[in-house]
């Protein structure tokens, strides 16, 4: 009983953090179909960041995220209106075959940089996990937890309460409709790709002292992120949302009751059979 | 006749360059360029011609690796056995992948790709009794052979050439042959539009799945090559995501759907990413991203493709016949 109710713990606290990157992606997906194969790597970038806004100017992880989001939604506009504008319209496939040449370009520019070396935060405060009822949080994933929550609470109420939320959305549901309600189209997708991009970079920054960073990370988190927004509905942002937990829980779940070698194969299995079987998503409200 | 004079001309020239430049990191560019060649052309059968973007051909090069290192440590089969069994193998393995993904089209068919790749990486990381697990599999000698009399020195990097060669020329020939058979024009149709190509009575099906097949077999046997020239293979180093990457890349950047365009892309981005690893050791893929965004934004047909466009235009008359050059 309390191995499951601790690895569901656990499976709930990665997946928070696995929706802020399935969030990142879908939105990015509803806007423009650009199916984005850098978005791992905008979490390495951002993990990056982190690390050395810390080792070198002493700032906790957790405060430069104030730095690291704003930077990440202007470097992400930017890459948007100068790399990717121009692909968009020569379809799906192309804008695929073009971010996976980004995603390689950006890695590779980072190892060439920073070397491969594995390289992790040590939080004073966090060394010792917390044990509320007997079961065992890292507090720096407790941490990443409550703040995953609340940016993903702002960036709803953003997208469902603002004018630009709405326009984005509407873009999202129907472009040609939006620009004829006199929505500026190319001026939503800039900021839809800012949002992206800082959303996978806030999740980066949040993962650092939890997880191992070195410049090729973005390559199985990339994957990852497919599974989430395809489970649950590629440009739903609810659905990405429980996507992303589903997939926290599955692994959890997977490597305590099937096993530790195998649970990354799960998360896979299930995504060939929802894209097969489902293609819209497990709750059927994603595009196909 | 000037077709025929190039070709042995360009045979002539692949079998003595090795002898002509004879320093051993030249040699190895060359091996390199040639297994990149195989590997661009065997992604390019299915990707280019078919339009079916494979982000999973690392499954065969792994598949073809394992198997001619298992078949040469366990039973002893001579790894150039290995190399054909390999590529058999890959071809096995190719159908039940070929059944699930070919359901799903465009960008799903490639993320489709992706999953079973990352799921065979993982098999192999796992199942320790036959892959040895993430340790890897080693050979440390390769049986004495004799070769016209004279034993052959594999210290020396010129057997290892010439095997690269051959199967590299074959995999132009296939590649050529495709291009000039039935099956390429159905390919080709079904990856303008492929509702269109089944209506009027294409069988896609067929077509895709000998598209695969042949891919597989390709990449399968440098695999297979992979194994037996740098002896270790192991989980990482041969089903990762970044080895199907780097062969989607060098066709896009060589000439989708050409004959020459692998080769070219090969020559071009392994010459450049191999000297740049040569002197910063790491980082060596940048150029292969930043030619794969400049490829994509302004010469989709890639550089083999751009030549051949810019040379059917300096001779009004023969106009660019796609696919079969």
């Amino acid at each position: 009983m309390e191995t499951l109710v601790q690895s569901i713990v656990s499976g709930i606290l990665t997946g928070s953090l696995y929706a802020m990157i399935g969030i990142g992606l879908t939105v990015i997906f509803g806007v423009m179909r650009i199916i984005n194969m850098a978005h791992g790597d905008m979490v390495m970038l951002g993990m990056y960041g982190a690390f050395w806004s810390f080792t070198l100017w002493k700032i906790d992880p957790f405060l430069s995220i104030i730095l690291w989001v704003p930077v990440s939604f202007l470097g992400g506009m930017l890459a948007y209106r100068f790399l990717l504008k121009k692909i968009v319209p020569a379809g799906e496939l192309n804008t695929l075959l073009y971010t996976a040449g980004l995603s390689l370009f950006v890695a590779n520019l980072a190892l060439f940089a920073w070397t491969g070396d594995y390289r992790t935060i040590k939080l004073d405060y966090a060394v010792m996990p917390l044990r509320p009822f007997g079961i065992a949080v890292p507090i720096s994933l407790a941490i990443a937890f409550g703040m995953a929550i609340g940016i993903t609470i702002a960036l709803y109420w953003f997208m469902m309460k603002t004018d630009t939320g709405r326009a984005i959305r509407a873009t999202s549901q129907e472009p040609m409709a939006a620009a004829l309600m006199g929505v500026n189209a190319s001026q939503m997708e800039m900021v839809t790709f800012g949002l992206g991009t800082a959303l996978a970079c806030g999740a980066g920054v949040l993962l650092v002292p939890s997880l191992y960073l070195y410049p090729t990370v973005g390559e199985i988190l990339v994957a990852k992120c497919f599974v989430i927004v395809v489970l649950g509905g590629l440009g739903s942002v609810p659905g990405a949302i429980a996507g992303g937990l589903l997939l926290g829980l599955v692994e959890s779940l997977g490597a305590v009751y099937v096993s530790v070698a195998y649970k990354d194969t799960i998360g896979f299995i299930i995504f060939l059979l929802v894209l097969l079987f489902r293609p819209s998503g497990l709750f059927g409200v994603g595009k196909s | 006749m000037k077709q025929v004079l190039v070709l042995i001309l360009g045979l002539f020239l692949l079998a003595i360059v090795p002898l002509v430049f004879p320093s051993p990191f030249f040699v190895h560019l060359m091996i390199m360029v040639l297994m990149w060649t195989v590997l661009g052309a065997a992604w390019n059968i299915l990707g280019g011609f078919g339009g079916q973007v494979s982000f999973g051909h690392a499954t065969f090069l792994g598949v073809g690796a394992y198997t001619t290192m298992i078949l040469y440590l366990k039973l002893g089969i001579a790894p150039w056995f290995g190399i054909v069994a390999g590529g058999l193998v890959a071809v096995v393995i190719s159908l039940p992948i070929g059944f699930i993904c070919f359901r799903l089209r465009g960008p799903y068919f490639s993320l489709s790709t992706l999953a079973v790749a990352e799921i065979v990486r993982l098999v192999a990381l796992n199942w320790e009794s036959l892959t040895n697990g993430p340790v890897g599999l080693l050979i440390t000698t390769l049986p004495a052979i004799t070769f016209w009399g004279k034993p052959i020195n594999w210290e020396s990097k010129l057997p290892f050439y010439y095997i690269i060669a051959i199967i590299a020329v074959g995999a132009l020939a296939a590649t050529y042959i495709v291009a000039r058979t039935r099956i390429g024009a159905y390919l080709l149709a079904l990856r303008e539009d492929i509702e269109s190509a089944e209506s009027i009575g294409i069988n896609t099906v067929r077509a895709r799945v000998i598209a695969l097949g042949l891919s597989a077999f390709l990449a399968g046997a440098a695999g297979g090559f992979y194994a037996l020239y740098l002896r270790y293979v192991d989980p990482d180093a041969v089903f990762s995501i970044g080895l199907s990457v780097e062969m989607v890349f060098i066709a896009v950047v060589g000439g989708l759907a050409t004959v020459g365009g692998p080769l070219i892309g090969a020559v071009f981005l392994v010459t450049l990413g191999e000297t740049f690893r040569e002197h910063f050791l790491t980082g060596h893929l940048i150029f292969y991203g930043f030619f794969m965004m400049l490829a994509i934004r302004y010469m989709p047909d890639g550089f083999w493709g751009r030549f051949l466009f810019l040379v059917g235009k300096l001779r009004p008359g023969k106009g660019m016949n796609h696919g079969a050059s």
